[in-house]
C-alpha cells in the first residue's frame, strides 16, 4: 500500500485560456520546493500527485509544501488498487480509533461494480463491526474517511484535509522589490505580495558601523525564511551610513527619517529597474510611527518616478501584523535586538507631518544625485 | 591586526600546543580505560591537576577540571548556595550573576553588595548583608569589565569571622595567571578558566577546599571523584597546565609589563575623548575607558576596520538586551559616558608598539566621530 500526497490548487481552475502558463509554473515552484527530496510529481484531472517518495520524508514534505503559494489544500492518502477489501484495509488505517466519522466517496471509474452511497455504506458498516469505539454520524462527524475511486483502476484513500498557504503561483504576477528593515513589518508585507503570485527581491539599508553585523544577519536570516515562500530571491544591500552623517551635518534634525526615506525610495527605484522589478513594496502600516503617517508616506512617494509603491499592511493594527509574522516563522527573529539604520541618529521629536516645501529646502542643502550614486556603488547581492 | 580584546580570550600558546597536541591524535584514549594507554592519561591528569593546583593552593585544596570558567561558577552557586540567603555583588560577571537570578527563582533570598566609584565591591556593606542563614557568599577576584581588584583573601576572613558556616567563592577567571596570589584557608571555591591565559576554550577548573562538602553539579560515570563526570578533555587539560605553568613561570615579569604597557596607553589616549573607568589600582591587564557622546560598539567596529580589535564591555553580555553594562551603572558612571566604553585588555603577547598604534587609532576614530555626531 503505497503512500501519496494529494495537491489541491488554488484559483487556477478560474483561469481561462492561460490556465496552463500558471500550472506550470505551479509545477516549477513545488518542484523547487521538494529540491533534493526523493519524489515523482504527477498531475491528475484537477490536482497533482506526489509518488514515489520514502515514507520517512512525508513530514518534510508537507512543511515544505506548506509554504508553497497556490496550494488550497493538501492530504496525505494511501493508493490501492480499486478492490474493495483493499479499500478497506486503507479505510481501516485511515479511521480513528475511537469517535464519531463517516465515509464519503468519489466515483470518477463508473465501472467499478458498486456506486458511491453502496460503496461508502459497506466500508462504514464494516468499520463499524471491525472497530466498536467508533459511531456514525453523517451529519457532523469529528472523523472523515475520503475513498476516491478513480479511472485508472486505483482508489485513493485519505483521513483529513491540511489547508496550503493559498494564493497563485509566485511568478505568476511579476515581480516586486520589498524595502526590508529588519523588523516585524516587512518580512509580513513580502510574504502577503507574494501570495498574489509576485516574485521578490528584497532591499535592506544598513549604516555600519553604527550597526553592527548581527543586524545584516538578521536581515539575511529573514530573508532566507521569506525566500523559501517567494521561490528563491536576491537580497541587496545598501550602506547608507554617509547619507545619514550628510542629513546629520547639514540639515534640521526633526527632518533624519523624512530625508531618509526619500533616499531609501530613490535608491529602490534604481535598483528595482536594474532587477526587473515592477513595483516598490514597504511594510508601512498607516499611523504606525512617525514617518508613517500619510503626509510621511506622500514625502516618500514624491521621489519615485515611474513604479508603484505598494503598501499591503496599510490598514493593519500592530497586534495582526504581529499574529501573521509568527504564522510565517519571522517574528522570532524580528524582534532580536539589534538596530537597523533607523535608529541611529534619531531625533527626539521627529516631525510627523512634513510639509513638502520645508523638505525640498531641507533636502537642497545635499547633494542628492552624488548621495545616492555613492550609496548605490556600495551594493553588495545575497542570492537565496 | 593588533589584538586588546585578551580578556575576551587569548591566543592559544604556539608552545603548548605543540606540545599537548599529542593528546589529539596520538594519545586519544579514555583516562578511565583499564589498559595501560588509558591508565597511563589518568597519571598524566593527575600530574597535571598537582601542577595547576600547585600554582596558587596548598595542599588542602583540589581540583575540578570543568568545561569552563562559567560551569565552575554555576556549580559553586547551585551546589554551594542551596539554603538560606546567598550574598554576592553587583559586579559579577553573568555566570554567577544570572545563577544567583536563577537561585531566586528557586526560592533562595539572594542580596547584592553595591560597588564603589572605583569598581571594587564596598565590602563593609557585602559584610552587612551576612548573617546566620547565609549558606554563600560570592564575590569576583577581578572584575572582568573594570579590572578593579576585589582583596578575597581579605573579605572572605571577615565573612567567616561573621558565620563561619558560610562558603565562600571568589570568580577567579580573570585574576589566574595574570595577578600574584595564592589562596588562603578561608576561600572554599574558586573558579579558573584556561582560554583566558593561552590555553583553549573548552576547559576551566574549579579550586575547592578538600575538607568541604559539596554536592556534583553534572553526574555520571563518577570522574574527577565523582565530582564533574564526563570523559576527561585530556587535551584542554594538558594545555591548560602547559600555558597556566608558562604563565606562573612569568608572572612577576608580565605583571610590570602589562603595567607599563597600560600606563603607556592610558598617557597616549587623548583626555579630551576619553575618561578612565578602570580603577589605578586595578588589574593592569584591563583598561577601561569610555568615550563620551559615542557609542562603544560605534568605535568598536570602525577601530576593526582599522586593524584594531578592542572590547566594548564583556564580550559575553555584548548581545544583550540592554544597552548600558550593569556593572558600569554601578559603579556610578553616568549614562553618557556608559554608552561609550571600550573594555582595551592586554595579554602576555602585547607589545609597546600595539599600544601605541591602538591609541593613535582610537583617538582619531573617536575624534572623528564625535566631530560627525555633534
Amino acid at each position: 500500500m503505497e503512500k501519496v500526497i494529494i495537491i489541491r490548487y488554488c484559483e487556477l481552475y478560474l483561469k481561462g485560456k492561460n490556465r496552463g502558463y500558471f500550472e506550470r509554473l505551479f509545477a516549477v515552484n513545488i518542484e523547487r520546493s521538494l529540491k533534493g527530496i526523493r519524489h515523482e510529481l504527477r498531475r491528475k484531472s484537477g490536482r497533482y500527485l506526489i509518488e514515489g517518495f520514502e515514507e520517512d520524508d512525508v513530514d518534510r514534505i508537507l512543511s515544505k509544501l506548506c509554504k508553497v503559494f497556490g496550494i488550497h489544500t493538501l492530504s496525505v492518502a494511501y493508493k490501492v488498487s480499486s478492490d474493495f477489501d483493499n479499500i478497506y484495509a486503507a479505510a481501516r488505517l485511515v479511521a480513528p480509533l475511537c469517535g464519531t466519522f463517516k465515509v464519503e466517496t468519489h466515483r470518477a471509474d463508473k465501472s467499478f461494480p458498486m456506486n458511491s452511497m453502496q460503496l461508502s455504506a459497506a466500508i462504514g458498516g464494516r468499520l463499524l463491526d471491525d472497530v466498536k469505539s467508533l459511531s456514525v454520524d453523517v451529519h457532523s462527524p469529528e472523523h472523515v474517511v475520503n475513498i476516491d475511486v478513480r479511472e485508472d483502476g486505483t482508489s485513493l484513500v485519505f483521513g483529513s484535509f491540511i489547508k496550503g498557504a493559498g494564493g497563485m503561483p509566485v511568478g505568476s504576477a511579476g515581480k516586486g522589490l520589498l524595502l526590508i528593515s529588519g523588523g516585524i513589518d516587512s518580512p509580513v508585507a513580502g510574504h502577503m505580495i507574494a501570495k498574489r503570485g509576485m516574485s521578490l527581491d528584497c532591499v535592506h539599508f544598513h549604516s555600519y558601523p553604527y550597526t553592527n553585523m548581527q543586524a545584516k544577519e538578521k536581515v539575511i536570516d529573514l530573508a532566507k525564511i521569506l525566500s523559501e515562500y517567494a521561490c528563491g530571491m536576491n537580497l541587496h544591500v545598501i550602506k547608507v551610513t554617509h547619507i545619514q552623517e550628510e542629513i546629520h551635518k547639514k540639515c534640521n534634525g526633526e527632518y533624519m527619517v523624512t530625508l531618509l526615506r526619500r533616499f531609501m525610495m530613490r535608491i529602490a527605484e534604481k535598483i528595482a529597474e536594474s532587477c526587473g522589478a515592477q513595483c516598490i513594496i514597504t511594510g508601512e502600516s498607516l499611523g504606525q510611527v512617525a514617518s508613517q503617517t500619510i503626509e510621511g508616506m506622500t514625502s516618500s512617494n514624491a521621489v519615485i518616478e515611474r513604479l508603484p509603491v505598494l503598501r499591503p499592511l496599510c490598514g493593519f493594527d500592530k497586534n495582526e501584523i504581529i499574529e501573521r509574522s509568527k504564522d510565517i516563522g519571522t517574528y522570532d527573529i524580528s524582534i532580536l535586538p539589534y538596530e537597523d539604520c533607523c535608529t541611529v541618529f534619531l531625533p527626539k521629536h521627529p516631525v510627523t507631518r512634513p510639509k513638502m516645501e520645508d523638505v525640498l529646502s531641507e533636502e537642497a542643502k545635499l547633494d542628492v544625485q552624488a548621495l545616492v550614486a555613492e550609496a548605490l556603488s556600495t551594493l553588495e547581492i545575497i542570492k537565496f | 591586526m593588533i589584538y586588546l580584546d585578551n580578556a575576551a580570550t587569548t591566543r592559544p600558546d604556539r608552545g603548548c600546543l605543540e606540545e599537548a597536541q599529542q593528546f589529539i591524535y596520538q594519545n586519544y584514549y579514555n583516562p578511565s580505560a583499564l589498559y595501560a594507554e588509558g591508565y597511563n592519561l589518568h597519571i598524566m591528569l593527575k600530574q597535571a591537576r598537582a601542577n595547576i593546583l600547585s600554582l596558587i593552593a596548598d595542599d588542602n585544596y583540589e581540583v575540578i577540571f570543568t568545561s569552563c570558567g562559567t560551569e565552575a561558577d554555576n556549580h559553586a552557586l547551585f551546589c554551594g548556595g542551596r539554603r538560606g540567603n546567598v550574598v554576592t555583588t553587583m559586579g559579577e560577571h553573568a555566570a554567577v550573576f544570572s545563577a544567583a537570578a536563577e537561585l531566586k527563582q528557586l526560592g533562595i533570598e539572594v542580596r547584592l553588595a553595591p560597588l564603589r566609584s572605583d569598581g571594587g565591591v564596598d565590602e563593609d556593606e557585602l559584610i552587612r548583608l551576612v548573617d546566620d542563614k547565609t549558606s554563600l557568599v560570592s564575590v569576583i577576584h577581578v572584575n572582568n569589565e573594570t579590572g578593579a581588584v576585589n582583596d578575597v583573601n581579605a573579605i572572605a576572613k571577615r565573612v567567616k569571622a561573621k558565620n563561619p558556616r558560610t562558603l565562600f567563592h571568589s570568580d577567579g577567571v580573570q585574576a589566574f595567571g595574570k595577578i600574584p596570589f595564592k589562596l588562603s584557608e578561608n576561600i572554599d571555591l574558586y573558579s579558573t578558566s584556561s582560554h583566558k591565559i593561552g590555553g583553549m576554550k573548552g576547559t576551566g577548573a574549579l579550586f575547592k577546599r578538600k575538607k568541604l562538602v559539596l554536592k556534583p553539579f553534572i553526574f555520571g560515570g563518577g570522574q574527577e571523584n565523582g565530582m564533574r563526570s564526563g570523559t576527561e578533555n585530556v587535551f584542554g587539560i594538558k594545555m591548560f597546565e602547559l600555558a597556566a605553568l608558562k604563565h606562573y613561570g612569568k608572572l612577576r615579569e608580565n605583571f610590570c609589563n602589562a603595567k607599563e604597557l597600560s600606563y603607556k596607553l592610558w598617557s597616549l589616549l587623548d583626555k579630551q575623548l576619553f575618561v578612565r573607568i578602570s580603577p589605578e589600582n586595578g588589574s593592569p591587564y584591563i583598561l577601561t575607558v569610555g568615550a563620551k557622546g559615542v557609542r562603544g560598539e560605534t568605535i568598536l567596529h570602525e577601530a576593526d576596520d582599522r586593524g584594531l580589535i578592542i572590547g566594548t564591555g564583556s564580550a559575553c553580555s555584548s548581545n544583550n538586551k540592554k544597552r548600558y553594562s550593569r556593572v558600569i551603572l554601578a559603579c556610578g558612571v553616568g549614562e553618557e559616558v556608559a554608552d561609550g566604553i571600550l573594555r582595551l585588555s592586554l595579554g602576555s603577547e602585547t607589545c609597546e608598539s600595539d599600544v601605541v598604534q591602538a591609541a593613535a587609532i582610537l583617538n582619531s576614530v573617536v575624534k572623528n566621530r564625535r566631530e560627525m555626531m555633534s
